[in-house]
């Protein structure tokens, strides 16, 4: 078994530094790993990512995250990734890591994704550039995402993603913006890979749970939808 | 900009306060819905810190002084959860 914690959407900055650590120290106790699902930063300043690094810094136990859209708002995206890595996060961005857990090789591949829209309701490769340029962003994220998760040579495979893969765990945001919360792309790179579970945030009023079209589970770990410092998933008894 | 003159808080005001939310470097929250009631804005959502909440109530009433608002903005709790999930 693998034990997994998740959470997603902290928004971190001077203010909420002290808020998460008291539950993270139970972590070595409880879970293999944490991932996180991006937006870790208010306006991804180099000085909120000194914030997420000494609240989620030296937990003992491993610590892999992607980036979310707000993590990208001031344009110090470099810097942020460096002040993570220097506390020893891992940053996933189309690419994978592998970890030696208990239970198994935990193999996590990562991508922040983007917008675009669910099957039969989504923007499309079209018209001006602008449009153009959105959704071949969405395309080459989650094509990134489905190579790093085929690449992976592991016991169990988790895909983490800020945007969402599913419409079924955005269940409570308004539906007009659902393009703006994910794409189905997303789903479809999970679904190229024998993926065992998909975590992402970004939509905090969405709901827990759903499937990818090919029955992957799916969790929403934004911090405003799971009400708790993080989840704690157990996966895998097979490989014990 | 929406000119406000003390009548019912209109669509444009509610669209307005939103993208501010969104937009202000000082607050920079998108989860926050803003409901119109019949003579007041009701702003719902969560934020990561009674700070933020506070920012919020004070940028939104200094923008629109006449505009009457009802805050439901509650602090997200982040406490160690007590049950895992069990996953095949």
């Amino acid at each position: 078994m693998i034990r997994i914690a998740a959470v997603g959407d902290m928004h971190l900055d001077e203010d909420v530094v002290g808020r998460f650590r008291p539950a993270l120290e139970e972590l070595p106790g409880c879970a293999d790993a944490l991932l996180l699902a991006g937006d870790l930063t208010r306006h991804g300043t180099e000085s909120e990512a000194r914030c997420v690094a000494q609240e989620f810094g030296g937990l003992g136990v491993p610590v892999i995250t992607v980036l979310g859209n707000h993590d990208h708002q001031c344009d110090q995206v470099p810097q942020v990734v460096k002040v993570l890595q220097d506390a020893g996060i891992t940053v996933l961005e189309g690419t994978g890591t592998v970890l030696e857990c208990a239970g198994g090789r935990l193999g996590v591949a990562g991508v922040k994704g983007f917008g675009g829209g669910f099957a039969g309701r989504c923007a499309s490769d079209f018209g001006e550039p602008e449009m153009k340029a959105f959704v071949r962003t969405a395309n080459s994220r989650a094509e990134a995402l489905g190579k790093a998760l085929r690449e992976l040579d592991c016991d169990l495979l988790v895909a983490l993603t800020h945007y969402s893969p599913v419409p079924d765990t955005l269940a409570g945001e308004p539906l007009e913006i659902y393009p703006f919360l994910g794409s189905y792309q997303l789903g479809q790179a999970i679904d190229s890979a024998p993926t065992a579970l998909a975590l992402h945030g970004h939509a905090h009023a969405g709901t827990e749970r759903g499937t990818t079209p090919g029955g992957v589970r799916v969790r929403n770990v934004a911090h405003p939808v799971i009400k708790q410092a993080y989840s704690v998933f157990h996966l895998g008894d097979q490989v014990d | 900009m929406t000119e406000h003159r003390g009548g019912p808080p209109d669509e444009y005001v509610e669209a307005e306060i939103h993208r501010l939310l969104s937009e202000d470097p000082a607050v920079a929250e998108q989860g926050i819905t803003v409901v119109r009631r019949e003579r007041a804005l009701v702003l719902y959502g969560e934020v990561e810190s009674p700070h933020r909440r506070e920012e919020i109530l004070r940028l939104v009433a200094e923008r629109f002084p006449d505009v009457p608002i009802t805050s439901d903005i509650g602090v997200i709790r982040a406490q160690a959860p007590t049950e895992i999930e069990q996953l095949p």
